[in-house]
C-alpha cells in the first residue's frame, strides 16, 4: 500500500517557449512523474501495548478477613464488601500516516492520511472536524466536498471504496485501543510554485465532552458510569503538509558556422554545429526524458555527428541513446532518462550542413 | 389407701458453671473495610490539608486508600488479632503503604507465604525473581498487643488503579 502520485503529462517550461523551429529545439518530457521519499503509512505507533486501563463500569471490590482468639476460642470474622467503580477516561489521539504529501499545482482530491484512537478505557464517539486555513504555510490547500472519508477499503489513499464523513450522521464509535483510519482531502490551488507548503489539519472530539483533564460528566460514562476527562482533554487533532513539487526543465541551444572556405558564413555547404545544454532545476524528476530536435528546413543533417556530453552516438536506432530519424520528418533524438536536479546538465550536439 | 411411693429423691441442685468454652462468643470482632480517595482541602487561611474522601468512582490511576478496621465488641480481649486483605484484581498495591500501629505487617503473591516484600519470590516461566509491587496479593496485619474490649485497630494501604 503506498500513496504515489499517478504519473502525469506535463510540459516543462523550455517546451512552452520554443519559437522558429528550425532555429530552436522542441524539448519534450513525455512523463512527469513525481515522487517523492518513502512513505511509512502505519507510523512508528504501535497500540497493541498501550494500557488504557480497566474497562469502564468495572467493579472493583474489596474485602477482608480477621482471625482472632477469645480465650482459648478461634474466631473468624469477614468484613462488609467496598466497591468502587471504574470510570471511563474520556482520550483520544489522532496521529498523521502520510509524512509530506507531493503534489502538482492545480491538483485535486488530494489526500492526507490520519489515524483516530481511543486512548481512554470504554467505548466512545468522536466527531470529526477537518480544517486547511491554518497559518504558517505558503498557502491553503482548498477542501475538496467531502473533505473526509474513512479508509474503507484500507487501501491507505483515497479510492471509489472509501466512504464519506458525514458529521452526526456516521461518527465513528471507538471501542477502547481502537482505531479508525481516516482520509483529508483538498485541492491544490493553481499559482502555487516548487516548494510551496501547505497544512490541513484533522481534529477529533470525544461526543461525551471534553474539557479541562479530571472534569466529570456524572453518569455520561459507558458502563452508566461517571466520564471523567483525561490527560488529553477529551479531544486530539493532527496537521498535515501538501509539499509542491515541480521540476523545471531548460534547454539552451546555440550554433557556430564553419564554411567550406575556413569562414564562418552561412552559405550553401556550410555546416552548423548545434549545442543544447539541458539543466533541471526544482525537486522531482523528469522521467524518461528525449530530446527531440527537428532538423531545419534546407539543411542536412550530417551522419555520425550527435553526440550526448561529448560522446558520439550512432544515427541508428539501436542500443545507444540517440539515433537519427527521417520519420516523419527528420530529427535527432536523445534518451535522456530521469532526470532531476541532481542529474546536472546534458549537452548535446549535431551538425548539419546548408543545402 | 394408696400409698403412694413417694420418692423424695434429695436432688442436689447443681449450680453448673459453664466454663467459657466451647460454643462461646465468635462474634467479638466487627470487621469493616473503606476505599477512599485523598483530597486536598484548602481552608479559609489558604492552608493545605489532605482528607480521605469516599470513593464511588475512579479513573484508572487513581490511587485508593483502603482501611480496615477490627472493633471488639465483647466484654473479653481478643488476642491474636490478625487482619488479611486481598490486594483487589485490577489494582496495583503502593510499595511502602502499608500501616498499622502495633502490627507487623507481612506480604504473600500466593496467599501462602507471607513475609517481608523483599524476602518473596516469583517463579515465571520456569525463572524465578525478586517479588515486584504487582505481585503482592495479600497483605496481612499481625497485631502484637491483644485487643480490649471496646478497642479498634486498624491497617491501612493504597493501591493504584490498573
Amino acid at each position: 500500500m503506498g500513496l504515489t502520485p499517478l504519473p502525469q503529462s506535463v510540459a516543462g517550461p523550455g517546451a512552452g517557449s520554443t519559437r522558429k523551429r528550425e532555429e530552436f529545439l522542441v524539448l519534450r518530457s513525455t512523463r512527469l512523474m513525481v515522487v517523492a521519499g518513502a512513505f511509512s503509512l502505519l507510523g512508528s505507533w504501535a497500540n497493541k501495548a498501550h494500557a488504557t486501563g480497566v474497562a469502564a463500569g468495572t467493579s472493583i471490590d474489596n474485602t477482608a478477613q480477621v482471625t482472632y482468639q477469645v480465650g482459648s476460642v478461634n474466631a473468624t470474622a469477614t468484613s462488609n464488601t467496598s466497591s468502587v467503580m471504574v470510570a471511563e477516561i474520556l482520550d483520544v489521539v489522532v496521529t498523521l500516516q502520510t509524512p509530506s504529501v507531493p503534489v502538482l499545482a492545480g491538483a485535486t482530491q488530494r489526500a492526507m492520511l490520519f489515524r483516530v484512537t481511543n486512548t481512554g478505557n470504554g467505548a466512545e464517539t468522536f466527531q470529526l472536524e477537518m480544517t486547511s486555513v491554518l497559518g504558517g504555510d505558503d498557502f491553503d490547500p482548498t477542501a475538496a466536498a467531502p473533505s473526509i472519508y474513512f479508509d474503507t477499503d484500507a487501501s491507505g489513499d483515497l479510492s471509489p471504496g472509501d466512504a464519506p464523513y458525514t458529521a452526526g450522521g456516521n461518527d465513528p464509535v471507538l471501542n477502547a485501543d481502537a482505531f479508525i483510519t481516516v482520509l483529508v482531502a483538498n485541492d491544490i490551488p493553481a499559482g502555487v510554485i516548487d516548494g510551496n507548503r501547505g497544512f490541513s489539519r484533522l481534529t477529533a472530539t470525544s461526543r461525551t465532552g471534553t474539557g479541562a483533564p479530571g472534569t466529570a460528566f456524572a453518569g455520561k460514562g459507558s458502563g452508566n458510569t461517571d466520564a471523567v476527562v483525561g490527560t488529553t482533554g477529551g479531544d486530539g487533532e493532527a496537521t498535515g503538509e501538501y509539499l509542491v513539487a515541480g521540476i523545471a526543465v531548460n534547454a539552451v541551444k546555440s550554433a557556430t558556422v564553419a564554411d567550406q572556405f575556413g569562414g564562418t558564413r552561412p552559405v550553401p555547404g556550410a555546416r552548423i554545429n548545434y549545442t543544447i545544454v539541458v539543466s533541471t532545476t526544482g525537486t522531482g524528476t523528469a522521467s524518461a526524458s528525449v530530446f527531440n530536435d527537428g532538423i531545419p528546413a534546407n539543411t542536412t543533417y550530417v551522419p555520425g555527428t550527435l553526440r550526448l556530453n561529448n560522446a558520439a552516438l550512432s544515427d541508428a536506432a539501436d542500443a545507444d541513446a540517440g539515433d537519427f530519424s527521417t520519420t516523419p520528418s527528420a530529427s535527432v533524438r536523445v534518451q535522456l532518462g530521469n532526470l532531476t536536479q541532481a542529474s546536472g546538465s546534458q549537452t548535446i550536439q549535431f551538425a548539419v550542413t546548408i543545402n | 389407701m394408696f400409698k403412694g411411693l413417694r420418692m423424695i429423691g434429695a436432688s442436689a441442685v447443681f449450680a453448673f458453671a459453664f466454663a467459657a468454652q466451647a460454643v462461646a462468643q465468635a462474634n467479638c470482632i466487627d470487621l469493616k473495610t473503606a476505599a477512599e480517595v485523598e483530597k486536598e482541602v484548602v481552608n479559609d487561611k489558604g492552608e493545605k490539608s489532605k482528607v480521605l474522601a469516599p470513593a464511588a468512582t475512579v479513573i484508572p490511576g487513581t490511587e485508593v486508600v483502603m482501611t480496615v478496621t477490627a472493633s471488639n465488641t465483647c466484654k473479653q480481649p481478643s488476642d491474636k488479632v490478625v487482619i488479611s486483605n486481598p490486594v483487589p484484581e485490577h489494582m496495583t498495591f503502593v510499595p511502602g503503604s502499608a500501616i498499622g500501629a502495633g502490627s507487623d505487617i507481612s506480604y504473600s503473591v500466593d496467599g501462602k507465604v507471607f513475609a517481608a516484600i523483599d524476602k518473596l519470590s516469583v517463579t515465571e516461566g520456569g525463572a524465578t525473581r525478586p517479588a515486584r509491587a504487582e505481585d503482592v496479593k495479600h497483605i496481612r496485619w499481625e497485631f502484637k498487643n491483644s485487643l480490649q474490649p471496646g478497642a479498634s485497630a486498624f491497617g491501612r494501604f493504597r493501591a493504584v488503579l490498573n
